[in-house]
């Protein structure tokens, strides 16, 4: 099993547990290029790691080398790789390998290898974990709301271990915190139209609306509502441009007419009512400057009034 | 420290991340200059290029792409001459893992090119590579370095790589990395894109299978995220991008040719991608995010790959760049922090894509200096050419020039075939160049 101790950083070659071990230096070849000035310390981790990972030793003390080179290292993917090797020959304890994964999380959750080692720990775990990953998951983003890695494991933890019944209520929670976070609008509509308990899109639709449209009320200069209100008719524009509500909501005059165009602009294709278009297009060249190129471009695509 | 991909875009990053530090031999300025300082950028990258300071040490398996960034960046400063390019392909050949037989290459494991030397050991005394662990994001980069050096890619042994790097595609078309076990998501469908790209094969890949993995990551707002379900993301949207391009089924500037039909939706992933550029000037990867210097290529480099670029308001994008030059050279992802390797090589395409003097062109869909375009001699007689997209051998008769690019006018096989039969493609002549000319 595991030491829960570090070896706290004596070099190796000073260790009695090592001493029949001859470290492997690294062959750069004559001419490296871009070569890395190494620390003493990293270059020895190594040095040992190569040695024991070339005679495939998976043994106690590979166990523990492997997680001083993940904590000078945790981005190396052979190291992690070896350390699974390793665990499965030991029938380590996997649910103190998440608490190491977690200790490792603090300092780097934004590690690719981290998360992929994770997620062949639960997978290897079940079900039975599945409340422990989801709550990990939320003290991560309530640290980064925003966490890509810890949003992209979620979504894998409720498509593999299942958990969508309160899935709703969180995306509502982190909309609450903070109506301008992105990522939990994607969650949102992640859930909408994957949850096995909410019945898809279409019979979502009319509550998100309206869940939407007064998040458009209340900051109409975010884009993330607007967006997501087109999202919600992805297939059937036809009904979003005869929503009545929606498009009372994009014609209100508002400060920002610039967002209130995602919204209303559909497909070139659907007939739109070309002046109302041309003029928009027109007040966007002068509010929305920055992008002023653009709008005169979508301006002279409209199609010609018959 | 994160591992730094040339794709690991933000979403790696730690905030206390340690930043190059400056090189004694380079004194800062009183005040930052409001230009782009290419001497400086050069001396920063020929530094780094003899010498990573300890702080990459946590990025070691990524060695090649360091060298990567180092050597391409080099070249788009228009500084190649900087680099020993004998010196740079024999270290990048030997980072190649070879199978010992043609049947070997069918045996799961990838036969491409290792990252670094942490995992590759000399061949045991059968001649085989014990532990091969081939990446393909360091494949990709060693074949960028290849071709940015001139090196002649006929004499790469590209079957190998191309047969063994089918096993890391996985049944809905993503790819994984290395064979033993890793993310699978768009970042390496990419790389597998441009790996199959630069060495003109694609039997490297199942590209319908890949296509319907990219689409099915579009997002509800028309970004692509970096799997399926995922957030919409500047990294992902270009890998997406970048990688239906190169694979030929989406033609190049969509946007002038009016397509009707296209088979994502253009005008939603327009709009996100004008929506990123912030009201600073610069660009942010996700929408109510930061601005930060490396999407300037990320997303920039998709407008260029659709024809839109020309809308960004460029003038405030140079602007809020500037502001993340540092004074020491390279770039920083924030304003006024210290420069790294990958917010500085991200800068320099940035630049490129501006279209600033002194950097040569940049090829949108490599990420790369565009090298066919700055091929001005063009050999035309006693050649045979390859359309890179519909893959039809055409003759120099039915081939005519159009300043450093040639047309292709023959018309090829069905649809089902080939994405762009019967339709005016562009061909290069790189292919060809390389077993004619001698190495640049």
């Amino acid at each position: 099993m595991e030491s829960s101790e570090d070896d706290g950083g004596e070099p190796l070659s000073r260790l009695a547990e090592w001493r029949d071990v001859t470290p492997l230096p690294q062959d750069d070849g004559p001419n490296p290029v871009a070569p890395i000035a190494y620390k003493e310390e990293f270059r020895e981790t190594m040095d040992y790691f190569r040695a024991i990972y070339k005679a495939d030793e998976r043994s106690p003390r590979a166990l523990r080398l492997t997680r001083r080179a993940i904590h000078l290292n945790p981005g190396n993917y052979t190291v992690w790789h070896f350390r699974r090797l390793v665990l499965e020959p030991l029938n380590s304890d996997l649910d103190e390998e998440l608490d190491f994964i977690q200790r490792i999380a603090n300092s780097n959750s934004k590690n690719y290898q981290l998360w992929h080692h994770r997620r062949w720990v639960v997978e290897r775990l079940g079900t039975n974990v599945r409340a422990k990953e989801l709550h990990l998951i939320k003290s991560i983003l309530s640290l980064d709301a925003k966490n890509y890695h810890a949003w992209s494991h979620r979504q894998w933890v409720l498509q593999a271990l299942g958990g969508w019944e309160d899935e709703l209520d969180y995306c509502q929670q982190l909309l609450e915190e903070d109506i301008f976070n992105n990522s939990a609008w994607n969650q949102r509509y992640f859930v909408v139209t994957r949850s096995p308990f909410l019945g898809g899109l279409t019979a979502m639709r009319a509550s998100e609306v309206r869940y939407t449209v007064e998040a458009i009320l209340a900051n109409p200069n975010n884009e993330c509502p607007w967006r997501y209100l087109r999202g919600l008719y992805k297939d059937d524009i036809e009904s979003l441009v005869n929503n009545h509500e929606i498009s009372s909501v994009c014609l209100k005059p508002c400060q920002e007419f610039r967002d209130a165009v995602v919204a209303l602009w559909t497909s070139d294709s659907l007939p739109l009512d070309p002046d109302l278009a041309t003029a928009i297009c027109g007040i966007l060249e002068h509010v929305d400057s920055m992008r002023a190129s653009y709008w005169i471009w979508r301006k002279n695509k409209l199609p010609v009034a018959a | 420290m994160a591992t730094r991909d040339p794709l690991d875009f933000d979403i790696g990053v730690e905030d206390d991340e340690d930043r190059t530090p400056s090189p004694s031999s380079i004194s800062p300025p009183s005040s930052p200059p409001s230009y782009f300082d290419r001497d400086r950028h050069v001396a920063f990258f020929e530094m780094l290029y003899n010498l990573m300071p300890y702080h990459y040490q946590s990025q070691e398996i990524n060695r090649l792409t360091l060298a990567f960034f180092t050597i391409s960046g080099l070249h788009l400063l228009k500084a190649l001459d900087r680099v020993d390019k004998d010196r740079v392909v024999s270290w990048v050949l030997s980072f190649q893992a070879h199978p010992r037989s043609r049947a070997e290459s069918k045996n799961g494991q990838f036969y491409g090119f290792h990252g670094s030397r942490t995992s590759q050991f000399p061949p045991d005394e059968n001649g085989v590579s014990v532990h091969n662990a081939g990446h393909l994001a360091s494949t990709y980069c060693a074949l960028a370095i290849l071709k940015t050096v001139g090196f002649n890619m006929l004499t790469i042994d590209k079957e190998s790589i191309l047969i063994s790097m089918r096993n890391l595609q996985q049944p809905d078309g993503s790819f994984m990395p290395v064979h033993v076990g890793a993310e699978t998501d768009l970042r390496f469908v990419y790389c597998a894109a441009a790996i199959c790209f630069m060495l003109e094969d694609w039997s490297g890949m199942d590209r319908e299978k890949a296509k319907d993995y990219i689409l099915n990551c579009q997002s509800y707002d028309g970004g692509f995220g970096l799997m399926p379900g995922l957030e919409s993301h500047g990294g992902g949207t270009y890998c997406a991008v970048a990688s239906l391009r190169l694979m030929g089924y989406i033609e190049d500037n969509l946007l002038s040719k009016n397509a009707t039909s296209s088979i994502i939706n253009v005008s939603l992933l327009l709009d996100w991608c004008m929506q990123r550029q912030a009201i600073d000037g610069g660009f942010q990867g996700r929408a109510n995010k930061s601005s930060d210097t490396c999407y300037a290529f990320w997303v920039g480099a998709v407008l260029r790959i659709l024809g839109g670029y020309k809308f960004i308001d460029k003038i405030a994008l140079r602007q809020f760049l500037l502001t993340c030059q540092s004074e020491y050279g390279g770039f920083s992802k924030y304003p006024r922090e210290l420069p790294d390797l990958y917010h500085s090589y991200y800068g320099y395409t940035a630049f490129s894509l501006l279209e600033e003097p002194g950097l040569n062109p940049l090829c949108a869909e490599l990420g790369m200096t565009d090298l066919a375009a700055l091929d001005r001699s063009i050999v035309l007689h006693h050649c045979i050419y390859t359309c890179n997209l519909c893959f039809v051998q055409v003759s120099y008769h039915t081939v005519k020039e159009n300043s450093t690019r040639l047309l292709c006018g023959e018309k090829s096989l069905s649809p089902q075939q080939k994405p762009w039969c019967g339709e005016k493609t562009i061909l290069t002549t790189q292919s060809r160049q390389n077993r004619f000319d001698s190495p640049r």
